[in-house]
């Protein structure tokens, strides 16, 4: 390690610049997939590989690189003179406080420890639930896990190396009956270890007989209906539709934005909070540290109802005149960090979700997120499947329910927060500037919002 | 480092091949008309195929210090892997195409700056409400492949392209983009990309009406892509392999117009995916996909091909983390004798389509598209008017191409496709107009 340090170190010192950093990673990957019976892909990789940032009179450069070698500091000094050579822009980086720390992942998390054969006979196992479940015709499940271990430099001398896992699946089953298809798909996975994906059959089987029963549903007609979501699509809507205004590189260049997200802006009731926290312990968009640095933290973005904060890296806090939150988070060693969530919720309050069920005279429940599309204020989430709420019983199932609305009309149309919040990570992540899947984590407790226009398909 | 590779799995009982691609990317970008940012990329990776027992493995590598670990893990996949049902390929003379320019791979990051700052300022004395996007790219690789059958080649490419994206807000917004591909080492002619998006832009200022119906529909050079890329799954060795390809048996049946062929060529100079080789070390040659409207075969690599009983086209692509699948090279589309005026005028109401956007999202397999025209403007008595809004064309890409009024006489280099304008007689057109 102390290698390592000396030459990321001589690859910074001598630069003319305000700042630079360096950022080195090596990881290893293992993915199966199975596609119906066939084993369609196995295989394990490994990465090794860095970048280099440098910042001087307001402008960024950097370079990503697989040699970690001798030749850095010459690579170094190119992007130095890269961005020497730009006209000066007024920016400026936020402080953050320098740093030494070693964050390790215990022994028994480490996936590299697990036999291919062991991760192989779980993913076939799973995949076998959903093939032997009837009406189910075809399947995809998908193991992967990964380890990874950067190492962080900067020329204001923090120096953070950082061990992550990660380990999920994902299963998907297709159902089929005549010309009628219909699938399901759910997904697990943490910054935990292989064990913590041990006896998830419950959530396997539940995937196939939704697959199954939603060849009974009906399309749902269209119309305003109020709606008890789910804590994964309440998750959805909180981390999409929401989440992602209160990123400050997308408020710096959005002057109305910038005005509709203004702290002390109210948009929901006073039991509303919504929370973005990368401290959370094993949670899938968990770090300690992020890709500049800076500690994860705990950032309220709506507390009591009102917008009270903004998810930022270094600069644009600067520009902002905020606190830098530790979101700067990149995909690998390939980009250059962005602002990025980590883990995002609505904060839990009192209502169960019998209550939400009593004061619902027609309605429906809504589980699940297929995706959806946001643009600025507008979104439109397909759901998995919802139940018709009729005198305050769940009826039939349906399907092809989308929600679409306006953001801030639609929180401020929540009325119940539920008691039980559940959080969701899987395998897949968030998109953001051609760096995807960023792993995140997201969740809510059971939601009440009046009034929603969903639309058939 | 490859030889090594080599002869590890090879000590260990297995055929192999080693694939190893090192290269870099270097991207200046300009945004809404100021220089945002300049980023270098330079990768270096291996990927490791062996065929043990009968069996494929796979593993891939950046880690240099890991080179045991790739061997062991290859072999250990292997014992899961798919049948293999092909042989490496040995050493082969290289066919011959330019694939590289010395001025591209010493062009410096300052003179792309500077011809993205040309480009903005050319537009910004021009169309002041222009939000200007400019990213010129410069991409140099060097693939290295060896294997267990002799194969021991190394060849380059060195592409340099120029993408510009205008954003006008003008009833709604719309976009406006255009491509340069440069690989040729001339440098972009600036002013002739500004005339071009002037010209659109001035259009967009006009605001035209189509009531839903059926229409003669240009599809300018810029948004035939849009239309051949559904063939181009159809004709992928894989989905012929899965038995899903709706061109299965079809070979020798008379499918599209006359007035098209298609042909896959990886030797087209300065094509941005030419090589001499493909990814798999099998030489790159010009495929005809479709020969005035006959289908006349399928893109294959050495594993679908063998599956499929028949030889690789030459058509491997991958990056060294994956393995090989078939895919196109350079998509060429035959020019036709059509000229654009002529086409227009022989139109009294149509659309000329210039960019869409959803192209992909429907099943494209079965060669459906559903394309928001995101750029077109409204023919009218032979002339281009204004611009229209809210304009859908559904249809499917193996009947709109089974009768083609025109094809133009001119193409467009849009890098991996060349390909000129594309009239159709009749299209469905929805609005809400």
């Amino acid at each position: 390690m102390d290698n390592l340090k000396s030459l990321l170190a001589g690859a910074l010192s001598g630069l003319v610049s305000e700042y630079a950093d360096i950022r080195i990673e090596e990881s290893e990957h293992a993915a199966i997939v199975y596609r119906g019976r066939e084993l369609d892909q196995i295989g394990r990789s490994f990465e090794k590989g860095g970048c280099i940032r440098v910042f001087h009179r307001g402008n960024w450069g950097s370079a990503s690189f697989n040699r970690v070698d001798d030749k850095l500091p010459g690579l170094a000094r190119d992007v130095a003179q890269a961005v020497e050579a730009l006209p000066e822009r007024p920016e400026s980086l936020g402080k953050s406080p320098a740093l030494t720390d070693a964050v390790t992942v215990p022994e028994a998390d480490d996936p590299r420890k697990v036999p291919l054969a062991e991760k192989h006979a779980l993913i076939k196992r799973y995949n076998d639930i959903l093939l032997r479940t009837a009406g189910i015709t075809t399947t995809m499940s998908v193991y992967h896990d990964s380890f990874r271990r950067t190492s962080f430099l900067s020329s204001e001398g923090s120096f953070i190396t950082q061990e992550t896992v990660y380990t999920g699946f994902m299963c998907r089953a297709v159902a089929r009956d005549g010309t009628n298809v219909q699938d399901y798909s759910d997904s697990f996975g943490k910054t935990q270890g292989f064990t913590s994906l041990a006896n998830r059959e419950p959530l396997v089987e539940r995937i196939a007989k939704v697959a199954v029963d939603l060849l009974k549903a009906e399309p749902v007609p269209a119309g305003k209906y109020d709606v008890i979501i789910d804590p994964l699509l309440a998750g959805v809507f909180a981390h999409e539709a929401f989440g992602h205004l209160s990123e400050a590189d997308f408020l710096s260049t959005n002057e109305r934005m910038r005005e509709l997200m203004k702290v002390g802006i109210r948009y929901g009731v006073d039991d509303l909070t919504i929370v973005d926290d990368g401290t959370m312990p094993g949670e899938r968009g968990s770090f300690r540290y992020d890709d500049e640095g800076t500690a994860a933290e705990r950032t309220e973005l709506i507390k009591g109802g009102r917008i009270a904060g903004h998810l930022h890296e270094r600069q644009s806090a600067q520009r902002m005149g905020e606190k830098v939150t530790g979101n700067a988070r990149a995909i690998s060693y390939r980009h250059a960090p962005i602002v990025r969530m980590s883990n995002t919720y609505i904060e839990p309050r009192a209502f169960n979700i019998e209550d939400m069920l009593d004061s619902v005279e027609r309605g429906l429940y809504v589980c699940g997120s297929r995706g959806g599309m946001t643009e600025l204020e507008s979104f439109t989430f397909s759901s998995q499947y919802a139940r018709l709420i009729e005198h305050g019983r769940q009826t039939k199932m349906v399907r092809d329910v989308v929600l679409s609305g306006n953001v801030f009309e639609t929180l401020k149309s929540i009325e119940m927060i539920g008691d039980d919040l559940v959080m969701f990570g899987g395998l897949g992540g968030c998109g953001k500037g051609g760096q995807s899947p960023l792993p995140v984590g997201l969740g809510a407790p059971h939601l009440l919002i009046r009034n929603v226009v969903i639309g058939g398909r | 480092m490859e030889d090594r590779v080599l002869a590890l799995a090879e000590a260990r009982g297995a055929q192999a091949e080693v694939f190893c691609s090192d290269g870099n990317l270097t991207t200046v970008e300009f945004r809404a008309g100021e220089f945002h940012s300049q980023e270098s990329r330079l990768t270096c990776g291996y990927g490791l195929r062996v065929a043990k027992d009968g069996r494929v493995g796979y593993s891939s590598s950046s880690n240099p210090d890991r080179i045991e670990d790739l061997v062991q893990a290859a072999i250990d996949t292997a014992a899961y892997g798919k049948q293999c049902r092909f042989e490496f390929p040995g050493p082969c003379v290289h066919p011959a195409v330019k694939t590289f320019d010395n001025r591209v791979i010493m062009l410096s990051a300052q003179k792309m700056i500077e011809w993205g700052r040309e480009l903005v300022d050319a537009l910004r004395s021009r169309l002041p409400e222009l939000k200007l996007d400019v990213t010129i790219a410069r991409s140099y690789r060097e693939t290295a492949l060896v294997s267990s059958a002799g194969l021991d080649t190394r060849f380059s490419r060195a592409v340099l392209e120029l993408y510009a994206t205008g954003l006008v807000v003008h009833d709604g917004l719309v976009w406006i983009s255009e491509y340069e591909n440069l690989s040729s080492g001339a440098a972009p002619a600036i002013g002739a990309i500004a005339d071009r998006m002037e010209q659109r832009a001035i259009l967009a200022r006009s605001r035209a009406r189509l009531v839903t119906g059926s229409y003669p529909v240009i599809f300018a050079a810029t948004a035939v892509p849009d239309l051949l890329s559904p063939l181009l799954v159809g004709v992928n060795g894989k989905q012929l392999e899965k038995g899903v390809s709706p061109l299965g048996d079809r070979i020798g049946q008379k499918l599209l117009d006359e007035k098209i062929t298609i042909a896959d060529d990886g030797l087209r100079d300065f094509g941005t995916r030419s090589d001499p080789l493909d990814a798999e070390g099998v030489p790159r040659r010009r495929i005809p996909l479709f020969d005035r409207g006959v289908f006349t075969g399928f893109l294959f690599d050495l594993a679908t091909a063998g599956a499929c009983g028949v030889e690789s086209t030459g058509s491997a692509a991958r990056d060294y983390s994956a393995q090989p699948q078939p895919g196109p090279s350079n998509i060429l589309l035959l020019p036709g004798t059509a000229q654009l005026d002529e086409a227009l005028a022989g139109i009294r109401e149509g659309l000329l389509v210039h960019e869409c956007i959803g192209g992909g999202q429907s099943n494209v397999l079965a060669g459906d598209v559903a394309l928001n025209v995101s750029s077109g403007h409204l023919i009218e008595n032979g002339k281009v008017t204004g611009r229209v809004k809210d304009t859908m064309i559904a249809g499917n890409v193996y009947e709109m191409f089974a009768n083609v009024a025109a094809v133009g006489d001119t193409v467009r280099d849009l890098g991996s496709y060349h390909v000129p304008f594309v009239m159709f007689p009749a299209l469905k057109v929805a609005t809400r107009d």
